[in-house]
């Protein structure tokens, strides 16, 4: 076990310094100007090529590729992750800022998916080409098919137009106000949930499918087991494993969707950071946001590996 | 005591009220006791209570000075105050702020302003010449590595000189018209700073969040692209404004429907920049107003002059006049108000009057003899079948996108002109459009000043900070060196249309259309007059506002 985790830890470093590597990259060979988000969209100023000169050297972007990568790295290591290049503020900050309520939406994402999911893929797996199995099936392909941000918009403006509600503007934490921390991020969990939620449901039903006709499924029902005992304690722990495995897939889509849910719904997140900081080309908040989402997608999928060895005993590293 | 005879003495009154006319046109300066201001407190106002306002947005930086976005104007603005400014009740009359008075020379070369006394900074600090000194020399001669947008206003600035800890004067190598000069002194941007800030920051307070200003309201805490909270300065010169307790200024993007539904749905009191179709939601909706009013932007479509055929005024022309203005305002009527007009500010009093526009090729609501004129004058130039394969490079907001897909079709129906569009991210567009990468283009340039010796030269002037045609016009510089020399007004305005004239002929761009702004508030909202305020960047100070709740 130790010996496997040390192994995925390396390739998760492996992994990690590949994205850092080519975010770095990219976020200095896609054309756009910070200074012009520094001086305004309006576009009032036209600098003379030294102080455009000076101003980049500021910015630290006249340094060589090498040198700007090694202070990307000593930032990191020390904690403070940079510094914005525009308003100076700190990208830790922010993250401390921020970060919980992205996190929040993200496990709620999670919870609203497993919530929903299973019990809809269960009960079509039982029982199939019914009317609840046909709705749950159209269902799900409905809420794959629809884009997270738009479903979102409809949701804030149907709030807005029928109840003159709207979630509160500002970043409200857990333990500042439960109920306001609640209204923010309710509606992008829904949203990201159900869309999970939907791969869930159409993964457990055609797992339990199979499971529910294997010989220890049937010997289990032979013994007198009640059907309720048969799938929770029988069937299901077996059709699980595919679906953790997805979820942790799917994590990564919670989190790339967030971005443009955040935005939909006005939620100050990570996700709308990152957004505002690649209008701006704060190529300092870009690269540091995008590395921080890769090592959580990295690590929750490591977790999931480790959590087979538990769910399935067959299972040992 | 010398004698006076009368021929003497009728020489000597003569002159003095030769003086005295001439004095009555150059001293503009209300006459006031020195600590009066003409805003004085409204005794039917309340006091009290926090406004919640939204404006764009989060500042790149905190440097007023350096900057051209109304998300550094918008918060910032309340923290402090200008030497003279414009009056929030009409939008438009110059009057005393921190300079309670001030004189001009006869020969329009010295401006002199006489300062509060006992006007305090937020830190307590006294107010002096001294700060206004070093403010204005910094806009006047930025230090390296300071950009200041503002520095060409007041480009015929020789000397500023402290007279006493009260009194400055400003002299200029040559007389400039007082109402430019004035009009660049209450710039909304041009505000006051401490010297000793200055100093501090080497100059530099792009990243100095709370340097202190004189202003009805003081910083309290701040989170980034979220809200600027701010509180009544109890030690206000202005006694008795202002009238909030507080302000929560939130950080929402301009047109973004957050900033719309957050205000309908009571989450805020007063919004700017709203989306059309909110604005209509609010007007609409009891209890609550909305209006728009004039910008100081012009929607441009840009032709690279150093690239053929632009580089033929002809050609030029006939895309001006192949492109319908009145079509191009009802594209986009459901993304942003608009309206048609030349190349001076339709609303300004330097405009022809509307009614010659509308009988101008180009202006038209029948666009026909406009476009025959078009046909004529590209086959001239020598593209008697079109154009194609040109470059158009289009900037990522919804209102040029549409446009572009407008202005393709129309050039393709009208003169059959084929372009590609391009689109590209406001920092990709500039740097495209700066390096002159691109057959044509559209954006929106802005200006500080209505005033044609401002815009002139930075949309159409050589080398200008705005002009991405990169034009060129002889005749046309030396007019606008002409203008910005005038110092009568008539003569003044017979020049700008003879500049003007020019630019129908020889057209540096097209212009698209001409931006209106869109506010809506709840009705207990007083005090503030957008109705006839012309742009964002001036009148953004909430002194003068109450809350009637």
């Amino acid at each position: 076990m130790r010996k496997y985790l040390a192994r995925r830890l390396i390739l998760a470093l492996a992994t990690l310094f590949g994205v850092s590597v080519i975010v770095f990259v990219v976020m200095r060979i896609l054309p756009g100007d910070p200074l012009v988000a520094m001086f305004g969209m309006e576009g009032f100023t036209k600098l003379t090529p030294s102080d455009r000169a000076r101003l980049i050297a500021d910015l630290g972007l006249a340094d060589p590729l090498p040198v700007q990568y090694a202070h990307w790295i000593r930032d990191i290591a020390t904690g403070s992750f940079g510094r914005s290049f525009f308003r100076g503020d700190s990208v830790r900050d922010l993250i401390v800022h921020r970060g919980p309520l992205s996190a929040e939406i993200g496990i709620l994402a999670v919870l609203v998916s497993w919530v929903v999911g299973l019990p809809v893929g269960i009960v079509s797996a039982l029982r199939p080409n019914s009317v609840s199995d046909n709705v749950a099936r159209s269902a799900s392909i409905l809420f794959i098919a629809i884009p997270g941000f738009w479903l979102g918009m409809l949701i804030v403006l149907a709030s807005l137009f029928w109840f003159g509600y709207k979630t509160p503007l500002r970043v409200i934490h857990l333990w500042q106000d439960p109920w306001a921390n609640f209204q923010l991020v309710i509606g992008p969990a829904i949203v990201l949930g159900l869309g999970q939620g939907a791969y869930i449901a159409r993964m457990s039903r055609s797992c339990l499918f199979e499971v529910i006709r294997e010989d220890y499924v049937r010997t289990a029902r032979a013994k007198g087991l009640v059907e309720g005992l048969v799938i929770m304690r029988h069937a299901l722990p077996n059709a699980l494993l595919p679906v953790v495995t997805l979820s942790g897939i799917l994590m990564g889509f919670v989190l790339g969707g967030s971005v443009a849910v955040e935005q939909a719904f006005g939620v100050p997140g990570l996700g709308r950071s990152l957004v505002t900081a690649v209008i701006e080309r704060d190529i300092v908040v870009v690269q540091n946001l995008v590395l921080l989402y890769a090592m959580i997608f990295v690590f929750v999928n490591i977790a999931v590996d480790l959590s087979y060895a538990w769910l399935d005993p067959r299972i040992r590293y | 005591m010398s004698h006076i005879d009368r021929r003497t003495f009728l020489k000597h009154a003569a002159i003095a009220t030769g003086g005295l006319a001439v004095a009555s046109e150059l001293l503009p300066s209300p006459v006031l006791a020195q600590e009066d201001s003409p805003l004085r407190p409204d005794p039917a106002a309340r006091r009290g209570g926090t406004l919640r306002y939204a404006v764009h947005s989060a500042a790149a930086h905190f440097d007023i000075h350096q900057s051209g976005t109304v998300a550094n104007i918008g918060p910032q603005g309340p923290m402090y105050d200008n030497l003279i400014r414009r009056d929030p009740r009409d939008g438009q009359t110059i009057i005393p702020d921190l300079a309670w008075k001030w004189d001009i020379a006869k020969d329009g070369k010295t401006y002199t302003f006489h300062l509060r006394k006992g006007v305090k900074f937020h830190d307590g600090a006294d107010f002096t010449a001294d700060d206004v000194k070093a403010t204005f020399a910094r806009i006047v001669w930025p230090p390296k590595g300071v950009v200041i947008p503002r520095t060409p206003l007041f480009a015929a600035v020789s000397e500023i000189n402290v007279l006493d800890p009260h009194r400055i004067e400003f002299k200029l190598k040559e007389p400039r018209p007082a109402k430019f000069m004035l009009g660049s002194f209450a710039s909304g941007w041009n505000v006051i700073v401490r010297k000793k800030s200055l100093e501090e920051h080497g100059g530099n307070l792009r990243q100095v969040m709370n340097f202190p200003g004189t202003g009805p309201f003081k910083h309290v805490s701040r989170v980034d692209k979220e809200i600027w909270i701010q509180e009544r300065n109890p030690n206000y010169w202005n006694k008795g404004l202002p009238y909030l307790d507080r302000l929560e200024i939130y950080a929402i993007p301009p047109f973004d429907p957050a900033n719309g539904s957050a205000l309908l749905a009571g989450k805020l009191d007063y919004g700017r920049l709203l989306d059309p179709v909110s604005a209509r939601k609010v007007k609409a909706t009891p209890g609550m107003t909305s209006t728009d009013f004039y910008q100081t932007v012009v929607q441009a479509f840009f032709m690279n002059n150093k690239k053929k055929p632009f580089n033929d005024p002809r050609v030029r022309r006939a895309f001006h006049l192949a492109l319908d203005k009145h079509v191009l305002v009802d594209v986009v009527k459901d993304v942003a108000p608009m309206m048609v007009g030349g190349f001076v500010y339709p609303f300004s009093e330097w405009a022809s009057p509307a009614a010659e526009m509308s009988k101008r090729l180009g202006y038209q609501t029948d666009p026909k003899p406009a476009v025959q004129e078009a046909k004529k004058l590209l086959a001239a130039a020598g593209y008697p079948n079109g154009i194609k394969d040109l470059d158009f490079l289009v900037r990522d907001i919804a209102t040029f996108r549409l446009w572009s897909v407008a202005i393709q079709a129309m050039l393709k129906e009208t003169i059959n002109v084929e372009t590609k569009l391009r689109v590209a991210q406001a920092s990709a567009w500039f740097d495209e459009a700066q390096a002159g990468n691109f057959d044509v283009a559209i954006s929106a340039i802005v200006s500080t000043l209505l005033d044609p010796s401002d815009y002139f030269t930075a949309w159409y002037g050589k080398g200008g900070p705005q002009n991405y045609s990169l034009w060129e016009n002889p005749a046309f510089h030396d007019l606008t060196s002409q203008i910005d020399h005038e110092l009568d007004d008539a003569r003044r305005k017979a020049l700008v249309r003879k500049a003007e004239d020019i630019l129908e002929q020889d057209p540096p761009l097209v212009p698209v259309s001409w931006e209106k702004i869109y506010d809506g508030w709840y009705n207990y909202v007083k005090g503030v007059n957008p109705y006839k305020i012309i742009g964002i960047y001036d009148v953004v100070r909430w002194d003068t506002a109450w809350l009637a709740k």
